[in-house]
C-alpha cells in the first residue's frame, strides 16, 4: 500500500527541489548584497546554514522513527530511519566541510575544536555509527533494534548542537534566526537561505523515499528468497 | 541583478569549493541510490528466471 504512493509521491518532490535550488543560487548569488564585513565568503551560509538545520533535523526524525519502530515492533518505521541515515549524514558532511571553507578566510583556520564544531562532528560519527551498525548485523530487526538504542541515545547531542553557542564562549557565531525572534541578516539574505532550505527539505523527502522503497523491495527480496529455499 | 563576479572578491576557491563539494556529495547520493535500484531490478529479473528447485538445490549444496 505504502510503497506504490510513496513511489507516485517522489516527482512531487524533486521537481520543486530541483526548482528551489535553482532559484535559491540565483537568490543568493544575483539578489543578495555583499557582506559588509565578510564580503563575498559570507555566501557559503546558503549551503552551510541548510545543510546544517539538515543535518540535525533528519537525525530527529531518524531517532523519532527508530524508537517508534522499536518500541511498537513496527517495520516500517525502522525502515524509514535506516533510509534516513545516508541523506543525514551526507548533509552533515557537507555542513562540516562547507564550514571549514568558510572558516579559512574568515577565522584564519580550516578546523578549531570548538563546541558547536566538535558537536557536529560527533553527530557525523553518530550517523556513521548507525549505518555502521546496522550493516553489521545480519537480522534486519536486530539491525533496527540496535540502531535505536544507538540513535535515541545519540539525541540528546542535537540540544547541545543548537545550543553550545550559548552555552559556551564559541568561535562559531551564534545563531542569526531564531524562532522566536526577528532574524538580524538582510531580507534577500535570509530570502535565499529560507529557499534553499525548502529545496534541501524537498530534496530529502524525494531520495529518503526512493531509498525506503529499496530497502521495503531489498528485505521483500530476502525474506522471500528464504521461504522460497525453505531456510 | 548584479551578476557575480567568478573570484568573488578573492574567495572564490573557498566559495566555489564549497558548492563543488556540495554538488558532488548530492550527486553521489543520487547515483548511489539509482545504482542500488537498479541492482535491484536486476536481482528481481533474475530471481524470476531462475526456478524456485534451482534454489532449494544450490541451499542444500551449501548448507550440506
Amino acid at each position: 500500500m505504502f510503497y506504490p504512493i510513496a513511489g507516485k509521491m517522489i516527482p512531487w518532490f524533486a521537481i520543486p527541489a530541483t526548482i528551489l535550488f535553482a532559484a535559491g543560487m540565483f537568490v543568493g548569488f544575483f539578489i543578495a548584497p555583499a557582506d559588509y564585513q565578510q564580503g563575498e565568503a559570507y555566501r557559503i551560509i546558503f549551503i552551510h546554514v541548510p545543510a546544517a538545520w539538515m543535518g540535525m533535523l533528519l537525525y530527529v526524525l531518524m531517532a523519532f522513527y527508530a524508537g517508534i519502530g522499536w518500541a511498537f515492533n513496527a517495520r516500517l518505521s525502522s525502515m524509514m530511519a535506516s533510509a534516513l541515515a545516508i541523506t543525514g549524514a551526507m548533509f552533515t558532511l557537507i555542513s562540516l566541510v562547507t564550514g571549514a571553507f568558510w572558516g579559512k578566510p574568515t577565522w584564519g583556520t580550516w578546523w578549531v575544536w570548538d563546541a558547536r564544531m566538535t558537536s557536529t562532528l560527533i553527530l557525523m560519527f553518530l550517523y556513521i555509527g548507525f549505518i555502521s551498525l546496522q550493516a553489521s548485523i545480519d537480522d534486519p530487526r536486530r539491525a533496527d533494534r540496535a540502531g535505536a538504542v544507538l540513535a535515541l541515545v545519540g539525541v540528546i547531542n542535537i540540544p547541545i548542537i543548537y545550543f553550545s553557542v550559548q552555552w559556551w564562549n564559541t568561535l562559531h557565531q551564534g545563531a542569526t534566526i531564531r524562532l522566536l525572534q526577528k532574524p538580524t541578516i538582510r531580507g534577500s539574505m535570509l530570502a535565499a537561505l529560507l529557499i534553499m532550505l525548502a529545496a534541501c527539505w524537498l530534496y530529502s523527502v524525494a531520495v529518503v523515499l526512493t531509498r525506503l522503497r529499496c530497502i521495503i523491495l531489498e528485505r521483500e527480496q530476502n525474506a522471500s528468497r528464504f521461504a522460497e529455499v525453505g531456510v | 541583478m548584479n551578476w557575480p563576479d567568478l573570484s568573488m572578491g578573492g574567495y572564490g576557491f573557498y566559495i566555489w569549493g564549497s558548492y563543488l563539494f556540495s554538488l558532488i556529495a548530492i550527486v553521489w547520493e543520487l547515483v548511489s541510490l539509482s545504482q542500488r535500484r537498479r541492482a535491484l531490478t536486476q536481482h528481481k529479473e533474475q530471481s524470476d528466471s531462475v526456478p524456485a528447485s534451482v534454489l532449494r538445490g544450490s541451499a542444500n549444496e551449501t548448507t550440506s
